[in-house]
């Protein structure tokens, strides 16, 4: 069962600090966007691999729920 | 000779009424994952409590002999019950017969819910499932035709009992299936609206839609919790429906039964000297950085006491129910991960909403300050932001209960001042930048030339905001006495605990109904 880690809120991708194959604990911080001059992590809401990714650094504009990255 | 055979007529009434609208329509109920309205009141009032009022009004057939035939109840319930050991009423429309349309009893009890209510003076909590009047009338085209039609001129506006409901008692609502037309206005009508997963609101479903608009849409797209969830036509959303009563038996214990008496205050077994460690560092120094107001809030007011309200919709700001030292209190806060917890157009009608509410039953408002300002940008500005927002600016400046703020990071623009109660008691952390505009902001508005005709704009740009933050410290204005005091956040709830102390005989005569009737 994939765990798709959507976005809360519209926003611009600042990093992205994990890649496609990767192993994540929960909790790491998973990419980071910046809105409003902050930088809000999203974190790894369990362990596992990174089945998928569908966001870039420098992304611009990207909608709110979208599914970022997906976490088998 | 006695009046036993009526009073067995009486009997069997009552036991039909049990049976709502029938066995196959109440296994349909079931097999929705949805329960009877019995089952609901039965489930969200303490043990036994339950007085129902009109249990054998309805429809009634009559053979030749006058004996009772067949017998249709009307299909609203209502009565008196206890809810943490204190009276309210308690309604709702029985779904199981008619999907919840009035028949002629059940519309004569439905309109009478909020009198009983506010002449009683105790809370009304309404438990929804159910749709408006039918094209056909109340008690559908079988019904024989009256003589006469219409209510009378002089009757009173429907809603007029509605709006005194909320002006005196506070009142409850649940939508826990399908909710549409009247009864979605008188979810809506209520100072705490929660839905479940499994409930739809509609001011009209699918096939009226269909009828007007030619176009296809369920009703979950509609009016479920995807759409109303998310903009404020509830409060808040929950799983399943003994978690609907679950938060509404919790927003109760906050509040007096009536305006005319005062929060309960319980025994806190917090200690009022509580100093939490962690707030000395919980805002980061690096100012991009986001941190968790709700921990702050749980850090500061007594331990597991927080009661979130609207937190999917207007995500910047936050407000909820709280205590401090038994005190029911009101928290109105910012969430810095939702842009930097700027107030947005749904974020300002959540706090004039609040605000407004705290006003209304006498609860001191504590205001956890990190506020940029109102959003910016073109979808804030098509949301008419400076309209909801100067609203609620204008209700914190009317408030006439005691308010204690904390400013904790940021503090900038018009928005601030609706964090600022008349005559409140400020108190700053270290961490507090204040200004008339965040400096990003400011600089790149006020400095434009300047830093474009640099050599370096990125270097002079940095260098104009390093000094116009050095102005937004908040060290001089405790010096010059433009605060109550800079405190040290670990005394935060000490110095919250000592202000409601200060603040308590003060409530005693904030007792009656505001003096603006509070409108959804």
């Amino acid at each position: 069962m994939a765990n798709k880690v959507t976005l809360d809120t519209a926003g611009n991708m600042w990093k992205v600090l994990v890649a496609e194959g990767d192993s994540v604990k929960k909790g790491d911080v998973l990419f980071i966007m910046e809105i409003m001059k902050m930088e809000v992590p999203y974190e790894a809401p369990a362990d596992g691999k990174i089945t998928a990714i569908h966001i870039a650094e420098g992304d611009a504009d990207l909608e709110e729920d979208m599914v970022a990255l997906e976490i088998e | 000779m006695s009046w036993e055979k009526e009073v067995i007529e009486l009997a069997n009434k009552r036991e039909l009424a049990q049976e709502q609208g029938g066995v196959e329509n109440v296994a349909r109920q079931h097999s929705k994952g949805l329960l009877t309205i019995r089952e609901r009141i039965d489930a969200i009032l303490d043990n036994g409590s339950f007085q129902e009022l009109g249990g054998t009004s309805g429809d009634v057939t009559r053979d030749d002999e006058g004996n009772l035939v067949d017998f249709k109840p009307a299909n609203f319930i209502l009565g008196f019950g206890k809810i943490g050991e204190r009276r309210c009423v308690v309604a709702g429309e029985d779904f199981t017969l008619g999907g919840g349309s009035p028949n002629a009893a059940g519309l004569r009890k439905s309109v009478y819910t909020e009198e009983l209510a506010y002449n009683y003076r105790v809370p009304l909590v309404r438990l929804h499932q159910g749709a408006g009047g039918s094209v056909a009338g109340a008690g559908g085209s079988a019904a024989a035709k009256p003589k006469t039609v219409g209510a009378p001129v002089n009757h009173a506006p429907r809603f007029k009992s509605v709006a005194q409901a909320m002006a005196s008692v506070p009142v409850a609502s649940a939508a826990l299936g399908p909710v549409a037309g009247l009864p979605a206005a008188r979810l809506v009508a209520s100072h705490f609206s929660v839905m479940t997963q499994n409930s739809q609101i509609l001011v009209a479903g699918p096939a009226v839609v269909g009828r007007a608009l030619d176009n296809e849409i369920t009703k979950e797209n509609l009016g479920g919790p995807s759409v109303h969830a998310k903009n404020g036509t509830v409060d808040n959303l929950v799983e399943d429906e003994a978690s609907a009563f679950e938060e509404i038996r919790k927003f109760l214990s906050y509040l007096p039964p009536n305006v005319w008496e005062l929060p309960p205050v319980i025994s806190s077994i917090d200690p009022s000297d509580r100093r939490a460690e962690e707030l000395l560092s919980i805002v980061p120094r690096d100012r991009r950085k986001i941190y968790d107001m709700r921990q702050v809030i749980d850090l500061v007011l007594d331990d597991g006491s927080f009661f979130e309200m609207g937190k999917l919709y207007g995500r910047g700001t936050i407000t909820g129910l709280a205590r401090l030292n038994g005190q029911p209190v009101g928290v109105l806060s910012n969430d810095s991960r939702h842009l930097a917890g700027s107030m947005t157009d749904a974020g300002s009608r959540k706090a004039r909403r609040f605000i407004e509410l705290c006003d209304t039953f006498h609860l001191p408002i504590v205001s956890l300050l990190d506020e940029p300002g109102f959003m910016i940008g073109a979808a804030a500005e098509k949301a008419s932001t400076i309209r909801f927002g100067t609203a609620a600016v204008i209700a914190a400046a009317t408030s006439v209960v005691p308010w204690a703020t904390v400013i904790i990071r940021k503090a900038h623009g018009v928005a601030e001042a609706a964090h600022f109660g008349p005559d409140g008691f400020v108190v700053a952390w270290p961490s507090a930048e204040i200004g008339a505009i965040p400096v990003e902001g400011g600089v790149a508005a006020a400095f434009s030339r300047q830093i474009a005709a640099a050599e370096d704009p990125e270097a002079e740009r940095e260098r104009l905001e390093e000094a116009m933050l050095h102005l937004q410290s908040v060290v001089p204005r405790a010096e010059s006495f433009s605060m109550h005091d800079l405190i040290d956040p670990r005394d935060t709830r000490p110095t919250l605990c000592d202000w409601i102390d200060r603040v308590q005989p003060l409530l005693e005569q904030l007792k009656g109904p505001t003096s603006f009737p509070l409108r959804p």
